[in-house]
């Protein structure tokens, strides 16, 4: 097979199951179901950084947001129900008002998408991409790299006296 | 060939879905879910753009503050939600309704 | 290391200031166990003093960019830094004395506060949209968290969780508009995206995308001052936290907001090129006459909506957001004239509306309510308290010669000065609409009776912190060309 129809099978493959995996998170009346699929939403994501060339940046994803933030908001959906509360439903209001503003807003978009030019200063090379942004921290992105530093440092403080419990 | 515009069309249909899980969503956490949603498809862009239009790495650098960003904001977001749970025993957005005037 | 980042240092002193205190406040709070709160909070002021010492000489300097064009260093920056760290002193100096924050230890909260101070320094500086962005997030993430600062309170907690679910996803949706305007432009710099859509990048079919990532864009914004339609955290976030926090959420990060917006509109998308003092917007976007329409509905509908609380919070939430809407006529006319407009509205806003909630924290201290009926007869129980509320609350109704009517005057005339008389006059309908619920206020206190109670006993402290907030409201009059001349230099910022 050729290779380009098969990058074009694995793009597709990986798109769908973003899209699909994110349907579901919207969609699913189980908490249990949407916090799993965001699982593969994110790993849809991270496969489509590596489409991009982007192989520190899919390496962190898989790393910060599967390995971090699904595992945190598991513990959320876990540790905010009764041990017994074992189907996880949840309930959606005002869905078909949401859906509307859903279908407009993706029209909207899909059409912005097609019609623009975007800028166009050539397409970046498939080149490993790490040195590269590790030298970028370090000279032209330090203050923001150092601003991000203490701007942890707070939300840890922050988050960790919020769920402190009473001091007995 | 796949081109930007295809990757401009998944962020687009990522970023509607979390627009729809924040507006439609009672569950706080199930929002949060919508709100991750939300900050991927902006991820998604930044790096297509970073390598079709851009030609240079500040896609993508940016894209790992918004990961950062994102990182803290869940861990704030969850912590309150917890206290939320340890107040009132439900973390449904019914429940949030005491400050109505 | 660079030579340049070095040099660059020296002009960062305030902020780096804040960063240490921070880090010594940090500490203290761990390893210091009976002194803790003393040490935390004499950390914390001294930290913000030498910030505010060492911002002054800055005014001097002239407009550069920092830090590879991250953030500028300009008069308008350093008139902002300023003012932001006199916001968070003033409120350093309320925290304590308030009842509400009185059975919680504070260490966490100073930390907090010197992080959204330096959050608020880099938001008003930036120029760039990533450092905008990431300064905007430390602003908000850090809001958050103190609005939920009484953590066993379920009224504070439902404050904190209305405000990052709508805080998260309009920065969210502002995030990915500046996406679009990335993909658009080829850049994350201002000055860099300014140019792109001055040579066409916005022609054509590219126009419509121009509109969605602005509109996109202006959700962030309009979270942050709290501007139709994205206001709808503010009254039950302002009602639920702790009062010196609400305080300072109707100042501060209002502020920052307004700094980061004039400066991402004038100097991200206008053409400078014309004139040097009046510029005007590209062809293709014409974010002014949205920027009129926002100021107009914001500042309707916070009069219209203050008329029925009764709850003294939640009516100054909606009059915080009314007075966005007149801080937005400044911004709108897209001229020098407007950004002094801003800037002298700003400076009479700080004193009168922390004023205000400064009686607020006090009489809540003394009577357990926000609710106005509960205000009744306070001129018996504390005349001063009764008198400086009265003054407050006509300063914000503009009357003069209060330091309001300032502000207001102003701003009117920037629009007038434009052609756009039209807008003035319906500030000033609105001005007269507001009226209505703060007389409301001032025929309880002074003319109504209510249940005789005992007089109040202020603390010493509390009632040196009204008088710091009443003499510039009553003496702004005094000293009015001063205040001219200084917001008159502090307009011009970095174009690049």
């Amino acid at each position: 097979m050729d290779p380009t129809t098969v990058a074009q099978v694995i793009f597709y493959f990986f798109a769908v199951l973003t899209v699909a995996s994110a349907a579901i998170v919207v969609f699913s009346s189980s908490l249990i179901y949407s916090a799993f699929a965001l699982l593969f939403t994110f790993f849809g994501v991270a496969a489509l950084y590596v489409f991009l060339g982007a192989d520190f940046l899919a390496a962190t994803q898989l790393v910060i947001y599967v390995g971090g933030i699904l595992i945190l908001l598991l513990f959320g959906v876990m540790l905010t129900h009764k041990l017994y509360d074992l189907d996880l439903k949840t309930e959606t209001f005002q869905f078909f008002p949401g859906f509307l503003v859903m279908a407009a807003v993706l029209l909207t978009l899909t059409g912005v998408i097609s019609k623009t030019q975007w800028v166009s200063r050539g397409e970046r090379p498939l080149n490993p991409t790490t040195i590269a942004i590790g030298l970028l921290f370090m000279r032209e992105y330090i203050l923001p790299f150092e601003v991000a530093s203490v701007f942890l440092l707070v939300a840890l403080i922050g988050a960790a006296m919020i769920v402190r419990r009473r001091r007995s | 060939m796949i081109g930007l515009n295809h990757y401009l069309f998944v962020s687009a249909a990522l970023f509607s879905l979390g627009v729809m899980g924040v507006l439609t969503r009672k569950n706080a956490v199930n929002v949060l879910m919508g709100i991750e949603l939300i900050l991927n498809s902006a991820n998604i862009n930044l790096v297509a753009f970073s390598r079709y239009s851009v030609a240079s790495l500040d896609g993508q650098i940016f894209a790992v503050f918004v990961i950062i960003i994102a990182a803290a904001e869940a861990a704030v977001a969850l912590a309150i939600v917890l206290s939320m749970y340890r107040i009132v025993k439900s973390v449904n957005l019914d429940q949030a309704d005491t400050l109505k005037g | 290391m660079n030579p340049e980042i070095l040099q660059d240092l020296e002009s960062f002193v305030p902020e780096i200031v804040l960063t240490v205190a921070l880090l010594l406040v940090v500490l203290a709070d761990i390893s210091l166990p009976k002194l803790r709160t003393r040490v935390t909070f004499l950390v914390t002021a001294v930290g913000l003093l030498a910030a505010l010492c060492f911002t002054v000489p800055l005014f001097g300097a002239g407009e550069k960019a920092l830090f590879y064009n991250m953030v500028a260093l300009d008069r308008m920056a350093v008139f902002f830094k300023g003012f932001l760290i006199l916001a968070s002193f003033l409120v350093l100096l309320a925290a304590p004395g308030s009842k509400e924050l009185s059975s919680t230890h504070l260490g966490e909260f100073y930390a907090l506060l010197l992080g959204v101070t330096l959050g608020m320094l880099l938001l008003a500086s930036s120029v760039d949209m990533l450092m905008l962005y990431l300064s905007l997030e430390m602003v908000s993430l850090t809001s958050y968290i103190m609005v939920g600062y009484l953590r066993h309170d379920r009224q504070s907690n439902e404050a904190s969780l209305k405000y990052i679910l709508f805080g998260a996803v309009s920065t969210g949706s502002m995030l990915y508009g500046i996406t679009l305007l990335f993909g658009l432009t080829g850049s994350t710099k201002m000055p860099a995206i300014r140019e792109a859509l001055a040579s066409g990048g916005a022609s054509g079919g590219n126009g419509m995308a121009l509109l969605v990532a602005t509109a996109l864009i202006l959700a962030g914004f309009g979270f942050k001052t709290a501007a139709v339609p994205f206001h709808f955290w503010c009254p039950d976030v302002y009602t639920g936290a702790p009062t010196p926090v609400t305080a300072f959420l109707s100042v501060a990060p209002k502020a920052a907001g307004f700094a980061t917006l004039i400066r991402f509109f004038f100097s991200g998308m206008s053409d400078t090129t014309t004139s040097a003092s009046q510029w005007s917007a590209f062809s293709a976007m014409n974010w002014t006459s949205l920027l009129i329409l926002i100021s107009i509905i914001t500042m309707t509908l916070g009069n219209i909506a203050a008329l029925r609380q009764d709850n003294l919070k939640r009516l100054l939430a909606y009059s915080s957001i009314a007075h966005a809407g007149y801080m937005m006529m400044g911004a709108a006319v897209l001229s020098y004239e407007g950004v002094q407009a801003v800037l002298i509205y700003l400076i009479t806003y700080l004193f009168m509306n922390l004023g205000a909630f400064l009686v607020v924290i006090e009489i809540f201290n003394q009577t357990n309510s926000f609710n106005v009926n509960d205000y009744r007869g306070l001129y018996r129980r504390s005349p001063f308290l009764a008198i400086s509320m009265t003054i407050f609350l006509l300063s914000l109704m503009g009357i003069p010669p209060f330091a309001g009517f300032f502000g207001k005057l102003f701003v009117f005339a920037a629009a007038v000065n434009h052609n756009l008389a039209w807008f003035a006059v319906i500030g000033a309908l609105n001005s007269v609409v507001a009226v209505y619920y703060y007389a409301r206020v001032i025929k309880a206190m002074i003319i109504e009776g209510g249940d005789e109670g005992a007089g109040f006993k202020l603390a010493g402290t509390s009632r040196a912190l009204v008088w710091i907030m009443l003499l510039p409201t009553v003496g702004m009059v005094l000293f009015w060309d001063r205040i001219q001349a200084l917001t008159g230099r502090s307009w011009k910022f970095f174009i690049g």
